[in-house]
């Protein structure tokens, strides 16, 4: 015992002195660093940690750095991914700017004071203030609508309603994406549950007809577009529009009663070292042709001028009325009551 | 001797526990402390959720199930690759080495393509449509993942049947009475040291492992403990304090198998190798064992690759997926898409290249030293450095990495590798550390006690003796652990996806985000090539080691 106890002791110790030894010897490293960046203030690089979907944040990044000659620093991923990644990096932070796929989580970094205010971003007042924070701490720069995807080959006859698909012949044919990894499935739920009194009724039927809780997205979809399924339950209406434009055999419809419309959002974290970089980006999305880069990647465009491509418009939507302020804690409550009953 | 005095431990000691030990007790920290006071409530809150103990039963049961699967793969395997005729044909190691290869996500793809409704299969034979349904079970998913792993099982069973064939089976032969008693008195126990060795990874491989559980298992509603950790981490809102609270249970069954594992191995392990080479003889089979061989060998290759590839490859060449299997429904556009346009493809698969030799070299040399140190731990300071180098193995993947990422963005530290390359370097050899340990100490545990003994008499100095002899003695094993780690790191996805700096993707990342929001031909055509050039450069590794080998005789 006492000899395990030493044997301790000295691991201890010398982790701290390795430790100690390490950091100087780097501390040192970073000084000389910081001082060489010092020196030319010029060249600076924006950090932005984007849930975009993927040709998107390229394209942007791409046009950015064409624009403004700063170099940008891409990390993608989904919405989850982002978020631990910040919260990992809470001590430490890297990212200038957010971009994520659900204002939700958005509104939850505002309100853990994550984030910082830009009230006098170019075209603000041009961008859908239903996505956007009045006090300009995030801009809904683009939405996606949730719709039922559907096989064109294998349906015979398309879905209206979102009850449709208790029916007899939907049984064992239709999914959802999973909502703990999927930002607009949660707020899908959380909407049509919010609307509607019988939604839960609705999901308990959905269950009895063999509904599967299927990964991501475009997991979800692609069972769909290979014919596994039949159709998708709150999908993603800009991946239906992508893969139908490609020749695939997808179909997206929003029924008559409504659906839930999920916002994109950007934001500046309040730990910034590149503001000034941060506001531009910002206000490039916001841009005329930021937001035509928007509508090229089948996305409904935060600002309602710029025409659509190949979609439809955000008008031609039914939508739910849902209140997006302070919904993170309510989204939670939802997605234990959908766990429940689908684990 | 060099590789025991006070100072070596103290180095070893040192680089294992800056890199290893101290993402974990980032992680001890983490779920026990909140602002700097002592807080239990986390651990209560997982032990009051029910679902707790049915992950646990899912994940237990699932690695015994794979214990069985990857055993009635690998044994049988084994014996073939060694003790028939089928011993020649060494290329058979680096194709079996191919399910392992393929990151298990795109192999799990493949099957799910193949077998599901309108799939690949009903496609090709209609009438077969009732097996998805027996397919889609538990069953299917224990299928998969035995496929996935049981090369790694193979070549531990195999290196050590190799090293048996010698003096020991010409005893037998004399000594003996049947061949059947020779077999359960000589070789089997003989072999129980690395079975067991092997199926413990086998074990918490099963239980680290994403990628099936992720993509088959959520299929069929079956939760592990990876798939639990993974939503607390990357579904909103993040829990990470849960989910260190859960790798810490975890942790808590893997070190108890461990422990067991530990005291049967221990019991079982014998000096094979005495220096003396093992004489390769001819062997002639009866004409049933060599067709009962090609046949298991064929059906093995059948499932664990055909199949899989055969659905990997068409969607790669897919132009229109939802067209299936049909005339002029097939183009090279993928592939184009990877070779040109910048090919953010092509360049995340050189960055894999490029981490997976770092990591490779790197923790062979670490893997080395510790291995030479720790001998065959007996002694309680070789004991706690075996344990804290296996640790990587022990936790799952995903617990560390998150670890690694607290443990270098604590606010004390000066200066952080964090959000740089070296940072992707460092986790993987922490990772991937224990295949090199593993790999050289089981070479090593299988020199005998008289080589040490002559060396120490008539060697020169220490270091001439390991120049000499025990390094060119373990090189086989050096390499093959090196082989593995390039192997696993080439498709390591949890910490690519947590862990790389932004704008910087390896091959991994690269196709799982293609299958998240981009284009699923892509992600196929950059898996098929990134597995097309691990063997070819397995290829070459091999015929450069056989080249080697001959020109030094």
């Amino acid at each position: 015992m006492k000899k395990r106890f030493k044997l301790l002791a000295t691991a201890g110790v010398l982790l701290a002195l390795t430790l100690a030894g390490c950091g100087n010897k780097q501390s040192a490293e970073s000084v000389s660093k910081d001082a060489a960046n010092a020196k030319p203030p010029e060249v600076q690089t924006l950090t932005v940690y984007s849930a975009g979907p993927d040709g998107l944040a390229a394209n942007i990044q791409q046009a950015f750095e064409e624009k403004t000659g700063m170099k940008v620093e891409m990390f993608q991923g989904t919405t989850g991914k982002i978020l631990s990644r910040l919260e990992a990096e809470k001590n430490n932070p890297v990212a200038d700017v957010v971009v994520l796929a659900s204002v939700a989580s958005i509104d939850g970094l505002k309100g853990s004071d994550q984030l910082q205010s830009y009230k006098d971003a170019e075209n603000a007042t041009k961008i859908n203030s239903d996505w956007s924070d009045a006090d300009g701490y995030y801009y809904g720069y683009s939405a996606s609508a949730l719709g039922i995807a559907y096989n064109t080959k294998n349906t015979k006859e398309a879905p209206t309603e979102w009850t449709d698909l208790a029916k007899m012949e939907w049984q064992d044919k239709i999914n959802i994406p999973d909502p703990s990894l999927s930002g607009s499935a949660v707020d899908f739920l959380y909407g049509y549950a919010e609307a509607e009194k019988t939604a839960w009724d609705t999901i308990q039927s959905w269950k009895k007809n063999g509904l599967q809780v299927n990964g991501a997205n475009k997991e979800a979809l692609d069972a769909v577009i290979t014919g596994d399924k039949n159709a998708t339950i709150s999908g993603v209406d800009y991946m239906a529009y992508k893969a139908k434009a490609s020749g695939e055999p997808v179909e997206i419809v929003y029924p008559k009663s409504g659906t839930v419309v999920s916002p994109r959002a950007v934001g500046i974290m309040k730990e910034a070292k590149n503001v000034e970089g941060a506001k531009a980006y910002v206000n490039f999305l916001l841009s005329d042709e930021g937001q035509k880069l928007v509508t090229d990647a089948y996305l409904l465009p935060g600002n309602k001028e710029i025409p659509v491509k190949d979609r439809a418009t955000l008008d031609e939507i039914p939508q739910f009325n849902v209140d997006w302020k302070g919904a993170e804690a309510k989204q939670l409550d939802i997605l234990t009551k959908f766990n429940d009953i689908f684990r | 001797m060099i590789m025991e005095g006070r100072r070596t431990f103290g180095l070893l000691l040192t680089i294992v526990a800056t890199f290893a030990i101290a993402p974990l007790i980032a992680i001890v920290y983490y779920t026990f402390f909140n602002d700097g006071h002592l807080d239990v409530s986390q651990m209560n809150r997982m032990f009051a959720n029910d679902r707790l103990w049915q992950t646990l039963g899912n994940s237990l049961l699932l690695g015994l199930l794979v214990i069985l699967g990857t055993t009635i793969l690998a044994l049988p395997m084994a014996l073939i690759r060694t003790k028939t005729s089928l011993h020649k044909f060494d290329w058979l190691d680096i194709i079996l080495t191919i399910p392992f290869m393929t990151p298990p996500y795109i192999g799990s793809m493949g099957w799910i393509l193949f077998m599901q409704n309108n799939g690949f299969l009903q496609q090709l034979i209609p009438s077969a449509s009732w097996m998805s349904n027996t397919f889609f079970s538990l069953f299917g998913m224990v299928m998969i993942m035995s496929l996935h792993l049981f090369p790694f099982l193979y070549l531990m069973l195999k290196n050590t049947l190799l090293r048996i064939n010698g003096s020991f089976l010409d005893a037998a032969l004399i000594f003996g009475r049947s061949s059947w008693r020779n077999w359960t008195k000589v070789v089997l126990p003989l072999l129980v040291s690395s079975y067991v060795l092997g199926i413990l990874l086998i074990f918490i491989k099963t239980l680290a492992e994403f990628g099936t559980p992720a993509t088959f298992g959520s299929r069929i509603g079956f939760q592990v403990f990876t798939t639990e950790i993974h939503s607390y981490l990357a579904r909103w809102p993040v829990d990470i304090s849960m989910a260190t609270s859960l790798s810490l249970f975890l942790l808590s069954v893997c070190l108890v198998i461990w422990y067991f594992q530990n005291f049967i191995g221990r019991k079982y392990t014998y000096s094979v190798l005495s220096g003396k080479t093992p004489a390769v003889r001819e062997i002639k089979d009866t004409w049933y064992i060599k067709l009962g061989s090609w046949l298991f060998v064929g059906m093995v290759l059948l499932f664990s690759i055909a199949i899989p590839y055969f659905s990997i490859i068409v969607t790669s060449l897919q132009k229109v997926r939802g067209n299936g299997l049909s005339a002029g429904n097939f183009s090279l556009a993928s592939y184009q898409a990877v070779f040109t346009s910048g090919s953010a493809g092509l360049s995340a698969f050189l960055n894999s290249i490029v981490f997976s030799i770092i990591t490779a070299v790197v923790t062979a040399i670490i893997g080395l030293f510790i291995a030479l140190y720790i001998k065959k731990g007996e002694r309680k300071k070789q004991q706690v450095l075996d344990f804290f180098s296996l640790m990587p193995n022990i936790i799952p993947g995903i617990v560390f990495v998150v670890g690694l990422i607290m443990f270098w963005n604590a606010p004390w530290l000066p200066a952080t590798i964090y959000n740089t390359k070296a940072m992707v370097v460092v986790t993987y050899c922490v990772l991937f550390l224990p295949y090199s340990v593993q790999y050289t100490k089981s070479s090593l545990s299988q020199l005998d006690q008289s080589i040490f003994q002559s060396a120490a008499i008539f060697g020169r100095s220490s270091w001439d003796m390991y120049r000499s002899i025990f390094i060119p003695l373990l090189m086989q094993g050096i390499l093959a652990g090196m082989m593995m780690t390039f192997i696993i790191s080439m498709r390591e996805l949890v910490a690519g996806l947590l862990i790389l700096p932004p704008s910087v993707e390896t091959g991994a990342t690269f196709i799982y985000s293609q299958f998240e929001q981009g284009n699923v031909g892509v992600g196929m055509a950059v898996a098929v090539i990134t597995v097309a050039m691990t063997v070819i450069f397995m290829f070459v590794l091999d015929w450069l080691q056989k080249r080697g080998g001959h020109a030094s005789a």
